[in-house]
């Protein structure tokens, strides 16, 4: 019963495949409400589960709290991606070009992606991390080139097939090289048998560009900005959201559950790729005019913050890195919401056309301005509670020049989101606009989400949900197990 | 809720009331806004009642006391797990800044009666401000008060960037940018401390019992001091100041220059000085030269600018620069002195701005040269301008007066720390400027108002109009209130800056 919500993903996504053989275009409706409902299901089953732990084929496969906390992660971006892409696959954006087809195939696709990484977090077994990591990435790429008539769209997903293959490569030598240093492919055992050596820390490296790729880190985030520029809005919301929390998933399982005892050596790592990553991404930021490839900068820069929860194995580390990325998804969410309503209604994608939407579309300007205010970090929502407990993580491991980093950098972030916001309530409206019509679907999304950004960070129970049911996984009692 | 949180949350309350008023009836909002920030005026009166009640028989056990006390307490945990609770607390300094500010959003409502662009977004935002300026006076949790802190600041940018005349967009950008970069500063400092406590808790007060090491206080209290200094426009971080004010419409400027900048001085007073009394004796001599260009630099400045609003920022840049000099000066009288002055500056520049932005109002220009003989047209304004012009130079029976002679006095006493003689030279060179205040203030104010009417146009304008007078008549009243009668507001803050400085020896 471990398995039942990964199984009822895949089983969704069968169904859906054979159901669209026979099933005439005009009665295809229901096949996004089954994806839907597959995905719901699912995720009541997960969150049912909790406080059960167990393992199944010899320990290969675990539930514990850390994984469900991911699982619904996943499950929740899956559903949002399914109601984000509801109007292009049913033909109903006013903008034809931004139509989509095949949504038989997209959503058994989106499916199995989904699936891979819930397998992901509950792997403790190098064969099977590897599979499933490929099982998430590469219906992943079939996704970013699914406009295939689009030439932005096929370069987007030829880029993300050769870089995403070659980060691969690097992924499973590194992994190799861990199972060449202990002889085994268990997570547990590897942890304990493991000695510091030249070759450990050359597989940590190529593991960390391998997951790099994922978590777009810098140097490794070069594909990131063509990708999500190319790819079909929905799909890039997905990769921002879902993408990366696999990787940060991945990311806990090696650095915590089989590194977490040197964490000494390597965390200044991580200060390193977080402090370069967030620079970076925030200055690129600032000068770009299309907002798709705005927010991929965006996401490279919420990723540096990200890994500031992996700084030091505290009992808060892990806890308020999850924080974060539910408070992350969910902004991102808002986002990529009004910017895929706005791309349905009037095909526009660059900064510039948001100008006066304050004026047309109050409300959603406004949720629009909540998630950037968000992203940025401005109290009281819940990114800069997020935020300010992984600052705190940092502080706390002897940081206090990243947190200067960071903080600064937050600032910086300001200064371009507040470039949007700026667009939309500052200047003029432009002479053709109208108040545009919302889609059920697309308001629903925006309603969830926004009010997911608001009060995350005001009422104190998510937090400290995920806070006590962490800390009934043993990831604490293995890191200290294993401290030296 | 106990009074405290009503006094936070009132205006937000009109703010969502505001809200749900339909856009096109714009004098039903300013009416809901009025009777809202009347109702908090009345409360705040309440406040003050009540605190005198349960605080005053304390006044004399407070002498000899290090740790502040604090009464009408609203406390229960918010974030359990990292120790963040909602605080809520009063001493007599909160409740001085919580008048100040009260009065000011009132006066700053009237002053806005005028404002038909999207009235509505303009108080919502307006009262949402107010509402983090609110908080950070009350709270005692250092979360709480940083979040409140944000909020206080953010707004500004699209009151400024939507309302504001001339370069207005970049006005606001610096502004956010500037204020945001010094809240950066401000969370490493906050997040040291928490974590060099043991990160246990977010209490201010049980922080402030913490014995942090010299070499952590010496590197802490400049990132906290200056975080705060930027938004008390500390030279020479002040650069988003005179523009910042300039672009603003009038209730904004009101409202930023006469308590956002506050924020500043009470934020490096209560976190900075109050926390880290050691990093405070290291850097004080440091922070009081720089306060010393402050206050010379925005005096000379003002000389110079052509614009009315450009000329009263640059004063208020000077006049910021002596309550931070008069906390640096670490001694009781300076400590006090810097108190006072926020209060009798927050009145007397949010009557300025008021003032610039009524008379704009009629004559559509702000440029100096420009006017001229508008006594005889504006009686009103002209005697409130002057009223206000005389407590900026430090006239005696003005609030100004009151407050500047304690920061010089304090200044000259010096403390037992620093070199007396370096402090008494900083002070004669601060106490100059007030010659330099005296030139720009009459100057400016008999360019604009005497002499023959230079602009045949302006014979036709007429003088304030009921709100008008309402909105200056109040802050005249407490202006000369507080100049003739200061003990009042000095035993309500005295006993409360007495832990301040017990603390440092």
């Amino acid at each position: 019963m471990l398995m039942l919500p990964e199984l009822i993903v895949i089983a969704a996504g069968f169904i859906i495949l054979l159901l669209d053989l026979f099933l005439a275009e005009e009665k295809k409706n229901i096949l996004g409400t089954l994806a839907f409902a597959g995905l719901l299901i699912a995720l009541g089953r997960t969150l049912f589960s909790f406080g059960q732990q167990g393992e199944l084929f010899g320990g290969r496969f675990v539930v514990d709290s850390v994984a469900i906390w991911f699982k619904i992660i996943f499950l929740l971006a899956g559903m949002t991606t399914v109601a984000l892409s509801w109007d292009r696959l049913t033909g109903k954006t006013t903008d034809i070009a931004s139509r989509m087809k095949h949504r038989g195939e997209f959503y058994t696709i989106l499916l199995f992606s989904t699936a891979g990484m819930m397998y992901l977090i509950s792997s403790r077994d190098l064969v099977t991390l590897y599979i499933s990591l490929e099982l998430s990435t590469i219906p992943l790429f079939v996704l970013v080139a699914w406009d295939r008539d689009n030439p932005l769209c096929g370069e987007a997903g030829l880029k993300y097939v050769i870089l995403g293959a070659l980060s691969s490569a690097v992924l499973l030598y590194g992994l190799g090289i861990l199972y060449g240093l202990s002889g085994s492919t268990d997570l547990a055992t590897i942890s304990q048998k493991i000695t510091h050596s030249p070759a450990l820390w050359l597989s940590v490296a190529m593991i960390t560009a391998g997951i790099g790729f994922k978590l777009t880190l810098v140097p490794f985030h070069m594909w990131a900005a063509d990708v999500y520029q190319g790819a079909p809005t929905p799909v890039t919301a997905h990769l921002s959201v879902a993408s990366k929390a696999a990787g940060m998933a991945f990311i806990f399982l090696l650095f915590y559950r089989v590194l977490g005892g040197a964490f000494q050596e390597w965390n200044i790592l991580f200060a390193v790729l977080a402090t370069i990553t967030m620079t970076l991404g925030n200055l690129v930021a600032i000068i770009q005019q299309n907002i798709k490839r705005f927010m991929a900068f965006s996401a490279i820069s919420q990723a540096g913050y990200l890994i500031m929860g992996f700084l030091g194995p505290f009992p808060e580390g892990l806890p308020s890195m999850l924080f974060y990325l539910y408070a992350y998804i969910f902004t991102n969410l808002v986002v990529f919401a009004v910017i895929i309503f706005y791309a349905n209604e009037t095909g526009r994608e660059n900064i510039d056309d948001y100008r006066g939407l304050s004026r047309t579309n109050p409300i959603i300007a406004g949720a629009m301005m909540l998630g950037l205010f968000s992203l940025a970090g401005i109290p009281p929502l819940s990114g800069f509670v997020g935020k300010f407990f992984l600052f705190s993580v940092a502080s706390k491991a002897g940081f206090h020049w990243l947190v200067g980093v960071a903080a600064i950098n937050s600032t910086i972030s300001l200064y371009y989101y507040l470039r949007i916001v700026r667009q939309m309530y500052i200047e003029p409206t432009m002479e053709d606009a109208t108040t545009l019509q919302i889609s059920p679907m697309l308001a629903g999304t925006i309603a969830i989400t926004t009010l997911g950004a608001v009060f995350f960070g005001i009422i104190p129970f998510f937090y400290e949900t995920i806070n006590q049911t962490v800390a009934a996984s043993d990831w604490w009692s293995v890191i200290t197990a294993t401290a030296r | 809720m106990g009074i405290l949180s009503w006094i936070v949350y009132i205006p937000f309350i009109t703010a969502v009331f505001v809200v749900f008023t339909p856009a096109p009836k714009w004098y039903l909002i300013r009416w809901i806004s009025t009777v809202g920030t009347g109702i908090h005026l009345i409360l705040t009166a309440v406040l003050t009642w009540k605190y005198w009640q349960v605080a005053s028989p304390d006044f004399s056990s407070m002498k000899t006391a290090t740790l502040t006390k604090l009464y009408l307490v609203e406390r229960f945990p918010w974030f359990e797990s990292w120790g963040i609770d909602y605080y809520l607390g009063v001493d007599g300094i909160s409740v001085s800044m919580i008048i100040l500010t009260s009065i000011v959003i009132f006066t700053g409502v009237m002053a806005s009666w005028h404002v038909k662009n999207r009235t509505k977004e303009f108080y919502v935002l307006l009262l949402v401000l107010v509402t983090g300026v609110f908080g950070v006076f009350v709270s005692f949790d250092i979360f709480l008060f940083f979040v409140f802190y944000e909020l206080a600041v953010l707004p500004m940018y699209l009151l400024i960037g939507i309302w504001g005349t001339g370069p207005k967009e970049y006005s606001a950008m610096k502004l956010t940018i500037m204020l945001m970069a010094g809240s950066a500063l401000i969370l490493i400092g906050f997040l040291a401390l928490y974590n060099g406590a043991g990160g246990q808790t977010f209490d201010l007060l049980e922080l402030s019992k913490v014995d942090y090491p010299k070499s952590f206080q010496i590197w802490v209290f400049p990132l906290i001091f200056v975080g705060f200094g930027i938004l008390g426009a500390l030279y020479p971080f002040h650069t988003w100041s005179p523009d910042g004010h300039a672009s603003a419409p009038t209730a904004v400027s009101m409202l930023h220059a006469g308590v956002l900048m506050k924020l500043g001085g009470y934020g490096a007073l209560r976190m900075g000085i109050y926390v880290l009394p050691e990093g405070a004796k290291y850097w004080a001599l440091f922070f009081m030269a720089l306060t010393t260009i402050n206050i010379i630099y925005g005096a000379f400045g003002a000389v110079m600018q052509k614009d009315l609003k450009y000329f009263t920022a640059y004063s208020s840049v000077s006049h910021c620069g002596f309550v931070l000099f008069g906390l640096v000066t670490l001694n009781l009288i300076g400590m006090k002195g810097a108190v006072i002055q926020m209060f009798s500056h927050g009145i007397m520049t949010a009557l300025f701005f008021s003032l610039i932005g009524m008379v704009y109002g009629r004559t559509h220009t702000r440029i100096i040269d420009d006017m001229g003989g508008l006594a005889k047209i504006m009686p009103w304004f002209t005697t409130c301008f002057y009223v206000g012009g005389l407590a900026s130079l430090g006239l005696p029976g003005l609030s100004g007066f009151v407050a500047e002679s304690h920061v010089f006095l304090a200044g000259f006493f010096g403390n037992p720390w620093h070199d007396l003689g370096i402090m008494r030279f900083l002070t004669i060179l601060a106490t100059m400027s007030i010659v330099v205040t005296a030139v720009y203030v009459l100057r400016g104010l008999a360019k604009v108002f005497q002499g023959p009417i230079k602009n045949p146009e302006f014979a036709k304008l007429t003088d304030a109009d009921i709100t008008e007078r309402i909105s200056t008549g109040v802050l005249v009243f407490t202006m000369a209130a507080v100049g003739m009668l200061p003990w009042y507001l000095i035993d309500l803050i005295e006993s409360s800056l007495m832990p301040f400085v017990n603390r440092l020896h």
